[in-house]
């Protein structure tokens, strides 16, 4: 990284203070034209500062950053008026349309009409938004929006695209096709630099920075990165993964585990051979082979080392027993054609499907595919149009104050008071579920206990990080014991280990007998759920475990997640579209 | 400053307005709620006072002068009383505002070329109306009776607004004060609100200069405050009859010049703001709660302490209701008015440099 | 049942106390606020400048442009040579009002002929001129008796006795009126803005899915607020007192009687946050929405002064009866006796206002 005369981003002991606090500090990189750096890290590592800092939109309080040649503060003019900067979350004008976004974006950076109207057609066209024209940005899902945002930042071909999270709360599909826009825009010679939680993003990059505590503690190629992951990494191939999984689970050199099928991966210190302890145990369980270290792996070991005592240590589920419901429920989730319509759209269409009690079970499905809907008619909030669900055996639609003492339901981004502090919230959900006093401070030591809350008992929620959030989240969730818990998109943004730790215990809870319906865009993820449901467009198209979902497909489909979620989603697309033009 | 690029923001900000129905709504329909209020409600003049007798008297004389009292046309005869309980009653339970004691051998005094001492007892509560209550009412029993002569007649001659209608007074005012409630407001929420959905990071990290940006924003807003100025003033002058008898271009001319310093004012509130709440609190701080206070629209300012006097003189809403007064009703031009004129100019100068100063391309 | 709403109204509790920004605005608005309009605000009519004439220069003539400087109302201008140069001070603003004692005024009174002052006023602020003029003419018919008196002469002469406020300065107006004001707004925005902060968060979703009904959070959401609104009236009665206002009447009747006005306030705020979505909107439906109530209250002048259709449509705003409430405790010691009608009638508001609030809360808890 010496051919700094080329380099279009050079920074030199970057750093910025907010308040005292460093978010970003020490940091040099060099960027080479063309390159393609993906910046990982932890929840609060200061990847959006790092990014603003370098679209030169926040001024360093150390250092100094060259972008383009120019400085970012002297002549941030010169930068700002030739990049293209994603912010996270939803930026445009949600009262425009598409093409007002889109004619706005281009004004505002000189583009000639001429050259928008080439650019227009191409752009749109690569998004797949070419037929939404004149809708209002705010009508449109979530991938949608996130892929004209990038046609936003496309329109007067920058030559650096810095972008800060695009895949965040963006289906799998809609993640495909925003990563094909990026390849074609960057054969044209581009440079991008993006942050993100989506460790498949990152495998892609040319060059990957890992930051921690706002310190950049690893850069360099994926293959560099994870060379140091040797050794580190085993899978065991076994039939009964779970126990693996639980017996990996209780072991302290293990950093961390990820089950796929019928293959636990997991991954311990590198450089401390693995203990005979841990080879004796899993020689019962099934055959341990050293594994290709992904980035995830590398992204587990680096910052499980650094991983500081202040973000809590769930405690293994030794306590699994007191996880179980407070009534044992014999059934889980039962639904009837149950349809929910608003005006014309219908937004779950006939959806029959069955969970058993203890039962793990994944929502997956693009953006506006009806997941949350489903899940808001399960849980008493939203009365459905047509048909029937039955909710650990209450009547979800006639019996909504019943079901309420028996099921948790944890909204996407679970809202918590961020005025009150951990322990304050604790005690307001207890005695919204009607806890004694008694009963609530039980409740709350164990729950709190599990989910490696007690240190932060004092603490402001505002101040909290997203992942102790989504812990507490959970926390409340549990406190009575639900015989059903809802959890919709409740890793979102979370860093993979932070993620690991939470389906550690959401595992533990199905273990316990609780039944859990979970949805994630994470396809990894789907791997810790016992079955998945596949929804399409409000339908459920595909229910059952992985191997079955495979097996229902042509053999040349690879038997990951994201093959099979992708072969059934094009299969539908294809259904659909035969049907219409037979009906037509 | 780049035409083509003010012009995209404007177009953007225009359409963004003409789709949020509600508060347009609200902008257009509010002035003229406020007019109507305004024009009709304040008036302190009061010509219907609810007035009691506690006649100890019984006599012609006495008689004649709460007749008095009646033809006036200040006063209506609410009730009398036979004791001073009663009396002292229906001033408490608010039943009457006024009650005139006269005293026995009232008539026979008079007569006799005495004096006749005829106590009013005044509710003091009101303390505007009181006082005007009573000065009408010591005015009327100082003239008693017809047959002594007064020492001297007054002749009150009002000019610029003789029928002292109070629609004459608060809507001249009013201009000032109708654009300082709302294009302050919206313009700081339409920039904050940029702030809250984070699109103003996409205007950051583009080449739009602070001027521009703040120009296309401005523009638009400026538009609708200015719409609300008219509508203030033509159902000021048609449904109120407020005369007008100045010049109605230099109203308009120097309204605009005021239009901009009322949504200068929201642009620099926005700069400072961060939240919609904050910036909404701080426009109604900085911006509506003075100049209802402090612009001599209701209130006049050489009434006030020193200091607040000061604080007036500060405020650009005190200086359009003078000007605006003095044209609409005593018929002022530029050669009187000038010194508000220049000092609006001033003014809006003054927060539109503050305002691109303050409004950085930075997040932080 | 219990243990559900005691943990809503902890929260509450907890909430309240720890929003600083909240906090201190309802205190602004109790105190600073009601400092600073008492001072500013005012409709006496004080220093109006008065270009006085005095075109007879005799002792007579001296003496009555005194009287009306001795007055608070007038201070001089200045004094101009002519009518027309006094009208020129009239129209560039240096004067008010201008004074005209005319020649041979001092040889008129005493022959008992009967010479014409004449008064000149700016009738721009009509407020101000009608006071003026009131003023004016009691200081001349003064004039007048005294002249009378000399000579020996009869004729009835007012005796001024004003009651409740004797000083006839409107600072005891204005400070009560401007803490019914503030609790008014209090009482309406707080509920509201607390209702909205849980719909945008989201947390009021939350709260649907346990077993909280919607009755424990509308008393959750409405309970605190009334404790917190009458408490926070204590820290404006310091205020009340040191500007010197007496309270005459009963101290718990008061505060009974604004826990009933505080009910309808707190009613409309949560009626503001059931029919928002944001709480930008429910920010400005409760800024614009209180306007008309404070403007039919009487807060800024005089019910009797208005039209006689915005008297009766006077009569649904609570803070009308609530005015005459604080008027008639502080000022005139009014007890139940005196003040049951408004009492009733703020009842009579707010029940109906706050079951409406209560049945629409339970319709759209989460909007």
């Amino acid at each position: 990284m010496a051919q700094s005369h080329s380099d279009i981003i050079r920074t030199e002991r970057l750093g910025r203070r907010f308040r005292g606090r460093w978010a970003i500090q020490d940091i040099d990189l060099g960027i080479a034209r063309g390159e393609i750096v993906g910046l990982v890290g932890p929840d609060g590592a200061g990847k959006t500062t790092l990014l603003q800092l370098l679209a030169a939109i926040l001024d360093p309080s150390e250092g100094q950053c060259r972008v383009l040649g120019h400085d970012s503060v002297c002549e941030s003019a010169e930068i700002t008026s030739r990049i293209g900067y994603m912010a996270q979350g939803f930026t445009l004008y949600d009262r425009l349309t598409v093409a007002e976004n889109l004619a706005f974006a281009a004004k505002v950076r000189n583009v000639s009409a001429a050259q928008l109207a080439e650019r227009r057609q191409r752009l749109l066209a690569m998004a797949g938004l070419g037929t939404f024209l004149d809708r209002r940005e705010g009508a449109l899902s979530g991938g949608m929006r996130k892929k004209l945002a990038l046609c936003t930042n496309l329109v007067h071909a920058p030559p650096l695209l810095l972008l800060d999270e695009p895949g965040l709360g963006v289906d799998p599909l809609s993640r495909r096709e925003l990563w094909r826009m990026l390849e074609a825009y960057r054969r044209d010679g581009a440079t991008i630099v993006f942050s993100t939680s989506y460790m498949d993003e990152a495998e892609i990059c040319d060059r990957v920075a890992f930051l921690d505590a706002g310190r950049m503690i690893a850069l360099g190629t994926p293959d560099e990165l994870r060379a140091r992951g040797t050794g580190a990494v085993f899978s065991v191939d076994s039939s009964q993964p779970a126990a693996v999984e639980n017996a990996l689970g209780r072991e302290p050199e293990v950093l961390g585990v990820q089950w796929q099928a019928r293959q636990v991966r997991f991954v311990v210190r590198p450089g401390d051979p693995l203990s005979s302890r841990l080879r004796a145990i899993l020689a019962h369980l099934g055959r341990v082979e050293p594994a290709r270290p992904t980035i995830e792996d590398i992204f587990v070991i680096l910052t499980a080392g650094a991983r500081h005592a202040a973000d809590g240590e769930i405690e293994p589920a030794s306590e699994a027993r007191a996880f179980g419901p407070a009534e044992s429920a014999t059934s889980g989730i039962a639904t009837n054609r149950l349809s929910r319509r608003f005006d014309s759209f219908v937004a779950v269409d006939d959806v029959s499907f069955e969970i058993g009690a203890g039962e793990v079970f994944g929502l997956l499905g693009a953006n506006g595919a009806g997941k949350t809907t489903l899940i808001r008619m399960l849980c008493g909030l939203l009365p459905p149009s047509s048909g029937s669900a039955r909710v650990a055996g209450i009547d979800a639609v006639t019996d909504p104050q019943v079901l309420r003492q028996n099921i948790g339901y944890m909204s996407q981004r679970f809202s918590l008071y961020p005025d009150l502090s951990v322990g304050e919230n604790l005690r307001f959900f207890a005695s919204a579920y009607g806890l004694g006093r008694r009963a609530a401070r039980d409740a709350i030591t164990w729950a709190s206990a599990v989910t490696g809350l007690a240190e932060f008992e004092r603490q402001t929620v505002a101040h909290l990080s997203g992942a102790v959030r989504q812990r507490l989240g959970l926390a409340c969730t549990i406190l009575h014991r639900p015989a059903v818990v809802f959890l919709d998109e409740p890793t979102s943004g979370v860093d993979p280990l932070s993620r690991y730790r939470f389906w550690r215990l959401v595992n533990a809870l199905g273990a316990a007998g609780t039944t859990v319906l979970v949805t994630t865009h994470y396809l990894e993820e789907a791997a810790y759920c016992h079955r998945l449901g596949l929804m399409h467009e409000g339908r459920m198209i595909a229910v059952g475990d992985l191997a079955s979902l495979c097996a229902g497909l042509p053999s040349d489909v690879p038997a990951t997640v994201e093959g099979v979620f992708v072969a059934y989603i094009e299969r539908e697309r294809a259904r659909m579209a035969r049907s219409g033009s037979k009906a037509s | 400053m780049k035409p083509s690029r003010i012009a995209a923001v404007l177009e953007k900000e225009t359409k963004e307005i003409a789709r949020d129905p509600v508060t347009v709504a609200i902008a257009l329909i509010m002035p003229i709620m406020m007019l109507f209020l305004f024009g009709y409600a304040i008036s302190l003049d009061v010509d219907d006072i609810p007035m009691g007798v506690l006649d100890h008297d019984r006599s012609p004389a006495s008689r004649q002068l709460v007749d008095e009292f009646v033809q006036s046309g200040y006063f209506r005869l609410a009730d009398t009383y036979a004791t001073p309980e009663a009396m002292e009653g229906a001033i408490q339970r608010n039943e009457v505002m006024l009650a005139l004691v006269i005293p026995p051998r009232f008539h026979q005094a008079l007569v006799r070329g005495e004096a006749a001492p005829v106590q009013v007892i005044v509710d003091g509560t009101y303390a505007a109306s009181a006082n005007l209550a009573a000065a009408y009412a010591e005015s009327i029993i100082s003239a008693f009776p017809e047959a002594v002569a007064p020492a001297a007649r007054v002749e009150v001659r009002v000019w610029y607004n003789p029928a002292l209608r109070s629609a004459n007074f608060i809507v001249p005012g009013l201009f000032g004060v109708i654009l300082m409630a709302f294009p302050p407001l919206l313009t700081a929420l339409a920039i904050t609100r940029e702030k809250e959905s984070g699109s103003i990071q996409q205007i950051f990290a583009s080449p739009l200069t602070p001027a521009e940006f703040l120009a296309g924003k401005l523009v638009p807003y400026g538009l609708i405050a200015f719409v609300q100025l008219v509508t203030v003033i033509v159902i000021g002058f048609l449904w109120f009859g407020v005369p007008m008898r100045g010049s109605l271009g230099l109203l308009l001319a120097v309204g605009l010049v005021y239009v901009f310093t009322t949504v200068g004012i929201g642009l620099l509130v926005s700069t400072i703001a961060n939240s919609q709440v904050v910036a909404m609190l701080l426009a109604l701080i900085v911006a509506l709660m003075p100049s209802t206070l402090f612009s001599g629209f209701l209130f006049p300012i050489f009434t006030m302490p020193y200091a607040a006097q000061l604080y007036a003189r500060t405020l650009p809403a005190g200086y359009f209701v003078d000007f605006s007064r003095g044209l609409v009703l005593r018929g002022a031009g530029l050669p009187e008015l000038w010194p508000s004129v220049a000092l609006l100019l001033a003014y809006t100068l003054i927060v539109f440099a503050l305002a691109v100063w303050r409004f950085r391309k930075k997040v932080a | 049942m219990t243990t559900r709403l005691a943990g809503l109204l902890v929260k509450e509790m907890i909430q309240f106390l720890r929003d600083r920004v909240v906090l201190m605005l309802i205190l602004w608005l109790y105190t600073i606020e009601v400092v600073i309009c008492t001072l500013a605000v005012s409709f006496d009519v004080e220093n109006m400048p008065l270009a006085a004439v005095d075109l007879d220069q005799t002792p007579m003539s001296r003496a009555l442009v005194q009287d009306f400087l001795v007055s608070d109302t007038f201070t001089l201008a200045g004094a101009p040579a002519n009518v027309t140069e006094a009208t020129d001070w009239l129209q560039d603003g240096r004067a008010r009002v201008a004074l005209v004692v005319p020649v041979g005024f001092q040889r008129d009174v005493t022959r008992g002929e009967v010479p014409a002052v004449q008064i000149l006023l700016d009738g721009t602020d009509s407020n101000i001129a009608a006071q003026a003029r009131g003023i004016a003419l009691a200081i001349v018919g003064r004039f007048g008796t005294t002249a009378a008196e000399q000579h020996g002469q009869g004729g009835a002469r007012p005796v001024l006795r004003v009651w409740y406020n004797p000083d006839g300065s409107s600072t005891s107006f204005t400070v009560l009126s401007m803490i019914a004001l503030a609790a008014l707004m209090v009482g309406v925005i707080y509920p509201a803005a607390s209702i909205m902060r849980e719909k945008e968060a989201g947390t009021i979703e939350q709260l649907r899915v346990t077993p909280i009904g919607t009755t424990e959070l509308f008393v959750a959401k409405t309970a605190p607020m009334l404790v917190m609104g009458l408490v926070s009236v204590f820290p404006s009665l310091l205020i009340v007192s040191w500007f010197g206002v007496p309270l005459r009447g009963s101290l718990a009747l008061f505060l009974a009687l604004t826990a009933v006005f505080l009910i309808s306030a707190i009613a409309i705020g949560v009626l503001i946050a059931s029919v928002s979505r944001t709480l930008q909107q429910a920010l400005l439906l409760s800024f614009f929405g209180l306007f008309p109530v404070l403007f039919l209250s009487g807060t800024i002048t005089p019910v009797e002064s208005m039209p006689k259709l915005l008297q009766t449509a006077s009569l649904v705003s609570p803070l009308r009866h609530y005015m005459d409430v604080i008027l008639g405790v502080f000022l005139k010691g009014a007890g139940l006796a005196e003040l049951w009608p408004q009492a009733l009638a703020l009842v009579a508001i707010g029940t109906p206002l706050f079951l409406v609030a209560a049945r629409i809360f339970r319709r759209s808890p989460a909007g």
